[in-house]
């Protein structure tokens, strides 16, 4: 078992080497996705033997690694963790069986997503603070060339404006790591990276709450929250569809996965301190963000902003301390990377056929491709918290955690998710209703249009059956998520 | 007398004496096999530090060796012997084939070598000078070339005032202390000070931190390529780890850290701000060492063995990021018509993958992305300075670290993000430059996911 669990995470990279070394584009994509479906299903025994009543850490696996600095290579999974790991490696197949017909540069494609997937895992699984770090930047090198390398018009722009953003929050989260290990080492004489061992420290408030304000930094960047979001719009509207799939499933999942994880246990004193602040800080990014995509008429920043306005019930949920909310704020990740990625491929599908992501173009659509119009649609509501979908067993949980102790916040957060339905519709409405916009022209165009093909569907459906499931028998899910948030919120 | 601890940097003269000698007689023709030889001289001079016993003094305890200074030396003479392997092609292809360039380098070596045990400020300036002299004439060795000569002109006017400062600073020195040992002198005085900001300006000019990095630029740019790269690796190793014995000598004095954290926070800035108006990657990269050099400074602020360890293990990595990075650039070079103006490097992926891949590595390296080993040394430095509670110089160092990313970016977006206008020659890579680039990413690879195998032997 708890090789499984090291084989899962290193296994795509062997493949990224494979991939590389080997230059046949069938090959690339063979191996990728059946490498990443046998992580997939690694990791989905692990998940169906998972323990959600013992405490603590399990599939560890420890090795001596930089004895001299107190650095071992620790890893294992919390509920938290593997239900992550869950999404992540069903979102990674989903993503390689969607690029099935990449043309440009295939075997460099395929093997920066497998790098990525390594990366990612290996964040959800790290105990240890050095190898945590080391996954976490781990993913900015892949991300950084497959936004600018198979991106759109402005891709370079965007994919700097990622790195720069991310690598500001990352050295910052870098020192606050430092100050943590060199107190540990100052108290006790030991220098330690393991996150275990500080795990059981309560730091002075001045360490809580500047190690707070450090981490927090990196994971606000990551997440986003406002008002550090700017570069998420940009990313994912020129990234390419799996680029984007993977960076609004995955990616923006670790920022938040990072305050529950890190942020929580080991500055609990601190994250009392700063509850107003994080309360205000994701309010305004659920409304603000709501309002900015119903501005849009480009898809795709729509669904971006969507992202952002999402992620401020993760963070509301995260900080309410209450066992309901923070399950379901791990909910809502596991939830909105299922939606945000299955919204992601529509829109990617969209432009595939039509060459265009905004709203003016692409009236009347439904006509055309039903198939897609069904998914788009069982996307979307999924995203907006549609009742039998997992995202509205995530909201509700928030919700119902946060309106106990905080009912005026939970009240005003709440308004701002309705608007997720505005959006949502107002964009469905202009993109696959609306057929009077449709021009001679453009009829004459999209007779042939294409529907969804073979492997489109199955990566649509991956996500959506996940989705179905989490919403209609939540039970067992929260109950492994719930052995994170019972030792998160002590007790 | 004991020879014992001289062995390696004999074995260093003997080599370079036999070099000498056969390059007396041999034609241009052989220069191929005295550049080969004389490589292999630093791996002997390697080879033999296995032989000193430490720690020792010799020669009226002008002379110390220490575990540490020893390592130094390994890395130094590693780094010496690589930069020789790179640079016979180079000159070939470039029609400017001097034998003499077959040991010049190692004179300079030998200089560095002996500054790293040097317990004397007469033979801390000896050596300085050994090593500037043999550097200044490998900066203006180029045929036909004018910007290297103007560039070995400015590095030897800079270098002269250095010179002159030190020589002061020494002088200064003996007046208040009534000698020229190093050794950790309590009572201060004025004169003492004095001595101390002049001896702190030369060495900060040589290890071209700001103000006094002016020569830094146009040295680097104008010298051969491969020479630049020496320049940006070696020395700097046998500077710091010169530094760092400085550092128990006069850490004790109040001005110390104020001096350090002025000289290195005007370094990172203000080379970081420069750094993003140059259009020459030759250029670029030289800023980029006087920003390290801001950020090395901070590894001697104070007296702390995690700041110190943190800082040679940084500088060690550093260096041999350094030397592959210009390794590369002078295999480009050899191109007709490449001039390492930006633009030159647009499309560079479709040309040379593997070259430009490695040279992304190293770029990724200085920005401090992990698993690249200069990470490590940035980390430790990041820990000592919480250690030590300088944490403004801490948020210093990261506000620097993020603003240099984005030039180190602009040359990876133009190799790898847009494509090529310019059509050039392919360029090949000989086998002492391919040895060079393999072992420089080896190691920067290998010692970012294992660190241990070089700190542990850091033992201060």
């Amino acid at each position: 078992m708890e090789l499984l669990l090291n084989l899962a995470i290193f296994l795509p990279l062997v493949g990224a080497v494979a991939v590389a070394l080997v230059r046949k584009e069938k090959f690339a994509k063979v191996v990728s996705i059946s490498l990443s479906s046998l992580v997939f299903f690694m990791v989905l025994y692990l998940f169906l033997n998972f323990n959600w009543q013992a405490q603590g850490f399990q599939y560890i696996t420890r090795l001596e690694w930089i004895p001299s600095l107190g650095i071992s290579y620790h890893v294992g999974v919390d509920g938290m963790a593997i239900s992550l790991l869950l999404m992540t490696a069903l979102v990674f197949v989903s993503a390689f069986l969607w690029s099935w017909k990449v043309e440009d540069r295939p075997n460099l494609y395929f093997a920066l997503f497998l790098l990525l997937e390594t990366a990612c895992l290996g964040v959800f699984s790290a105990l240890d603070f050095f190898l945590f770090y080391l996954f976490w930047e781990g993913m900015l090198i892949p991300m950084y060339f497959i936004i600018g390398l198979w991106g759109h018009d402005r891709k370079v722009y965007a994919a700097n404006k990622f790195f720069v953003y991310t690598f500001f929050g990352s050295v910052f989260l870098l020192l606050g790591l430092a100050s943590i290990v060199v107190y540990g080492y100052m108290m006790t004489g030991k220098l330690s990276f393991d996150y275990t061992f500080h795990l059981g420290f309560s730091y002075p408030l001045m360490l809580q709450i500047a190690g707070f304000l450090l981490f927090g930094l990196g994971f606000a960047v990551k997440i986003p929250m406002w008002p550090v979001h700017t570069w998420l719009p940009d990313a994912h509207v020129e990234a390419p569809t799996a680029g984007s799939v993977i960076l609004a499933a995955v990616l923006l999942k670790m920022g938040t996965f990072g305050f529950v994880r890190y942020s929580l246990p080991l500055f609990p004193e601190a994250s009392k301190h700063f509850i107003p602040l994080i309360f205000f800080l994701s309010v305004v990014a659920i409304i603000y963000a709501a309002m900015m995509a119903i501005a849009q008429t480009h898809i795709k920043r729509l669904i971006a902003y969507s992202s952002i306005s999402h992620m401020g019930v993760v963070t509301l949920g995260t900080f309410a301390m209450d066992l309901n909310a923070l399950n379901g704020a791990i909910y809502m990740m596991v939830a909105h990377g299922l939606s945000s990625g299955a919204l992601f491929m529509s829109a990617g599908f969209i432009y595939d056929r039509v060459h265009s992501y905004h709203m003016e173009d692409l009236g009347g659509l439904a006509r055309y491709v039903p198939k897609l119009a069904v998914l788009f649609m069982l996307s979307g509501l999924a995203g907006i918290g549609f009742p039998g979908l997992a995202g509205f067993v995530a909201e509700f949980l928030v919700f119902l955690g946060t309106y106990k102790n905080f009912p005026l916040w939970a009240f005003v957060a709440g308004v701002g998710v309705v608007l997720s339905a505005v959006y949502f519709l107002y964009m469905y409405k202009r993109v696959m209703f609306e057929e009077e916009t449709l021009s001679e022209y453009r009829l004459e165009k999209w007779k042939h249009l294409k529907d969804l093909e073979t492997h489109h569907t199955l990566s649509f459906l991956l996500l959506i059956v996940l989705a179905f499931l989490m919403g209609l028998y939540p039970y067992p899910f929260v109950k492994i998520l719930e052995q994170t948030s019972k030792y998160v919120l002590g007790g | 007398m004991n020879w014992n601890i001289l062995i390696p940097e004999l074995t260093l003269s003997l080599g370079i004496l036999l070099v000498f000698i056969l390059d007396l007689f041999a034609s241009k023709k052989h220069y191929r096999t005295l550049l080969y030889m004389s490589a292999l001289v630093p791996v002997f001079s390697l080879l033999s530090l296995f032989l000193v016993q430490h720690p020792a003094k010799g020669f009226f305890d002008l002379f110390e060796v220490s575990a540490v200074n020893l390592l130094g030396k390994a890395v130094l003479y590693v780094l010496t012997s690589l930069s020789l392997f790179a640079m016979q092609d180079y000159y070939e292809k470039k029609g400017s084939v001097y034998t003499e360039l077959s040991y010049i380098p190692l004179v300079a070596t030998l200089g560095l070598s002996l500054l790293m045990s040097s317990a004397n400020l007469v033979l801390t300036l000896l050596s300085l000078e050994l090593a500037s002299i043999s550097m200044y004439l490998l900066v203006s060795l180029f045929r036909e070339e004018y910007l290297s000569k103007e560039a070995g002109f400015k590095y030897l006017l800079m270098g002269a005032v250095a010179t002159s400062m030190f020589s002061l600073g020494s002088a200064f020195y003996y007046a208040s202390t009534g000698s020229l040992f190093l050794k950790e002198y309590r009572d201060e005085n004025s004169l003492f000070t004095l001595s101390l900001l002049l001896i702190l300006s030369a060495l900060a000019l040589k290890a071209s931190a700001v103000p006094f990095h002016f020569w830094t630029p146009d040295a680097y740019e104008g010298a051969p390529t491969p020479v630049t790269g020496y320049l940006s690796s070696a020395p700097k190793v046998a500077l710091y780890f010169f530094f760092v014995q400085l550092l128990t000598y006069f850490h004790h004095l109040k001005q110390w850290l104020l001096l350090l954290a002025v000289l290195s926070l005007l370094s990172m800035f203000y080379a970081n701000a420069v750094a993003y108006v140059q259009r020459s990657v030759k250029r670029l990269l030289a800023y980029s060492t006087i920003a390290h050099a801001g950020y090395f400074l901070l590894g001697i602020a104070t007296v702390e063995s995690t700041l110190q360890r943190a800082l040679l293990f940084y500088v060690s990595l550093y260096a041999f990021a350094s030397l592959g990075s210009f390794v590369i650039m002078s295999v480009l070079e050899k191109k007709e018509g490449f001039s390492h103006h930006l633009l030159d490097y647009k499309g560079l992926y479709k040309e040379h993958p593997v070259l430009a891949s490695l040279f992304a590595l190293f770029l990724f390296a200085f920005i401090g992305i992990p698993p690249m080993a200069l990470f490590v040394g940035k980390l430790g430095l990041f820990m000592g300075l919480v250690e030590t509670l300088l944490l403004p110089l801490a948020f210093a160092f990261v506000l620097a670290s993020i603003l240099s990313a984005g030039y180190y970016l602009r040359v990876i977006v133009l190799m790898f993000l847009e494509e090529g206008e310019r059509r050039f020659p392919p360029a090949r890579v000989s086998v002492g430059e391919a040895l060079t680039l393999l072992l420089c990413s080896f190691l920067v690879l290998l010692l970012g996911v294992f660190p241990h195998l070089l700190y542990d032997l850091i033992r201060l």
